[in-house]
């Protein structure tokens, strides 16, 4: 599946694009099917913004946005979800996770969907995590990088073309960082999948194909 | 997750209303459908549903002492019997032999006495001994109600006469002298029955027809001068202006019975219109309970879509979690809507009136109907709010 942006402006963001020319917004963009795409921005730019008008969140924008030829702005809710459950996975920026769901049930929430992880190798990502003690826990007792690691898991247990992250890494430590680096390179590589990551400072993450930068 | 924002008081009081509009619907079917089977439904039911009236063609200044003005024809019959409302049309016979009634005893009086006949299926109360052939000496005959009462609210207390009961009248024997001369005929009469339908004294029409035949006056008109019809509501105005047309007379008290039993449908249907309104509140306020609910899980129905959760599948589990409810609800209101049946059917056989102990078409119609558009409505209004 090919991802393409066509001459996009966010309508909220219309004068500081217009202001700065910047070298993602307006021009166009694909990004190819296994592609491992790191866009770089300082806070305010446009980050969150991109990676929800590339999950078909939002639509308030001009120019297109594409999952192949599929125009998002234009797409119903019904098609979206089934693109969402089989094409396209997503670490949200705000994780977005049910604070009176367990850590378990977040993820076998989104699992159930497709049944294409088992169960068992769902609790053993959460158990690479280091989430082993906290599965039961509400997610709203969890901490905040618990709950990164929570969402994490939850993004990778759908079948997936790409996976979009938001500053997935924002509140891991070094470890924890490096655990769910090697976790999400084994899947994304496993599904042959293309990934964008969006994040505040350069870094060495993956082996990028692609850098933009906001 | 997206039913836990419930207030388990709004699903109480949602509930209540849905319960109490389906049930009150059904009812009020019920009762409307009970009431049409009373009125017009079984034959059992007839003395009640329909109104039997005695029919004669008015006697006027101008066909006053004309021979035959006031003979029905054929024609006549027949077009009664087509005329709105009229389910059944009979002759009434009357003698056309003399008959002369006696008594002894404390009561002892002697008159003319005279009989009519009607078919078997307008008699009120068919009496088991309601049967005469040629040689019986035994007489049975039926009494209009109206001579009883005139007897012992009138006529005895003005004599110093005992009253006397149905039973006592039963036991009593009349003997009727019928015909003249030396061919006269000596029967003894019991009166067997009382009704309120005929104003005179009937007898069994075999006994009529041999009578006619053997004692008859020739030259005396054989068509009937009366006649007796069985209407399914007389108060309609059609009926009331079909004898007014043809100049028509009738026993207009049966005709204010009948606007009575007009009144009750009236009562009845506006039960019904009364019912029909609940029952929209009812599924009004269960609709609202329902788009509440939806409202209040809004952000987890927003964070589910965004996880790719499709709008389909969440109107499914909503549909799914509130469809048995609803259905429990009609349930339970069909529950006391059969139960109710059943009580009415008890209460009516009590009365000597017979009604089914299980509801009709109409009542399990209006289940299907309210069951069926309770469904679309909830469906539709889970669909639309998901889709909001």
């Amino acid at each position: 599946m090919q991802l393409s942006l066509q001459g996009i402006i966010p309508v909220p963001l219309a004068e500081k694009v217009n202001a700065y020319q910047s070298g993602m917004w307006k021009n166009n963009r694909t990004f190819n099917k296994g592609e491992y795409v790191f866009i770089q921005a300082p806070s305010g730019t446009g980050k969150t913004t991109l990676i929800h008008i590339l999950y078909g969140l939002r639509k308030d924008y001009t120019g297109d946005a594409k999952w192949n030829n599929i125009s998002l702005a234009n797409t119903d809710n019904e098609t979206l979800a089934g693109l969402r459950t089989n094409s396209v996975s997503v670490i949200f920026q705000d994780l977005r996770l049910f604070p009176e769901l367990t850590a378990w049930e977040n993820v076998d929430l989104k699992r159930r969907l497709t049944n294409t992880v088992s169960e068992q190798q769902a609790n053993e990502w959460l158990t690479r995590l280091g989430l082993n003690e906290k599965k039961n826990s509400m997610g709203a007792t969890l901490s905040y990088g618990e709950q990164q690691r929570v969402a994490i898991v939850r993004a990778l247990v759908q079948p997936f073309e790409w996976l979009l992250m938001d500053e997935p890494f924002s509140h891991l430590d070094h470890a924890n960082t490096q655990k769910a680096i090697n976790l999400i390179g084994e899947v994304v590589k496993q599904h042959g999948a293309g990934m964008i990551l969006a994040d505040l400072d350069e870094n060495n993450f993956f082996a990028y194909t692609q850098t933009v930068i906001l | 997750m997206l039913l836990r924002t419930q207030h388990k008081s709004r699903l109480w009081a949602a509930l209540a209303a849905l319960t109490i509009g389906t049930t009150l619907l059904l009812l009020s079917v019920m009762i409307w459908w009970s009431f049409s089977e009373l009125l017009y439904g079984k034959k059992q039911n007839d003395a009640m549903g329909s109104t039997y009236l005695v029919v004669g063609k008015r006697v006027t200044e101008q066909n006053m002492g004309q021979k035959n003005a006031t003979i029905f024809t054929a024609q006549d019959i027949d077009s009664l019997g087509h005329a709105a409302q009229v389910q059944d049309v009979g002759v009434i016979t009357s003698n056309h032999f003399p008959v002369y009634a006696m008594m002894g005893g404390r009561l002892a009086f002697a008159t003319d006495l005279p009989l009519e006949c009607v078919p078997d299926n307008f008699i009120d109360k068919m009496p088991a001994e309601w049967k005469w052939e040629p040689g019986n000496l035994n007489l049975p005959i039926i009494v209009s109600s109206q001579f009883l009462d005139i007897y012992n609210y009138v006529f005895a207390p003005s004599q110093g006469l005992p009253q006397l009961s149905e039973g006592s009248v039963k036991s009593l024997a009349l003997n009727l002298k019928v015909g003249e001369g030396d061919r006269a005929e000596t029967f003894s009469a019991h009166v067997v029955g009382f009704s309120d339908r005929i104003g005179s004294v009937l007898a069994p029409k075999s006994f009529i027809d041999y009578g006619n035949q053997k004692f008859g006056k020739a030259g005396v008109a054989e068509a009937p001068s009366q006649l007796i019809i069985k209407a399914k509501d007389p108060s309609d105005t059609k009926f009331g202006d079909y004898l007014v047309r043809h100049d028509y007379t009738t026993n207009s008290q049966n005709l204010r019975w009948s606007k009575i039993r007009a009144i009750v449908e009236v009562v009845t249907t506006a039960t019904g219109i009364l019912a029909l309104l609940l029952m929209g509140i009812g599924t009004l306020v269960f609709i609202l309970f329902i788009e509440l609910t939806i409202a209040r899980a809004q952000h987890a129905l927003t964070l589910l879509l965004q996880i790719g959760y499709g709008p389909h599948y969440l109107s499914r589990f909503m549909i799914q979690r509130f469809l048995p409810i609803v259905l429990g609800t009609v349930i339970f209101s069909m529950a006391i809507t059969i139960a109710g049946q059943a009580a009415a059917s008890i209460a009516a056989q009590g009365q000597g009136l017979v009604l089914p102990m299980f509801p009709g078409w109409p009542v399990w119609a209006a289940l299907v109907i309210s069951t069926g558009i309770l469904v679309l409505l909830v469906t539709k209004s889970i669909s639309g709010a998901i889709k909001k």
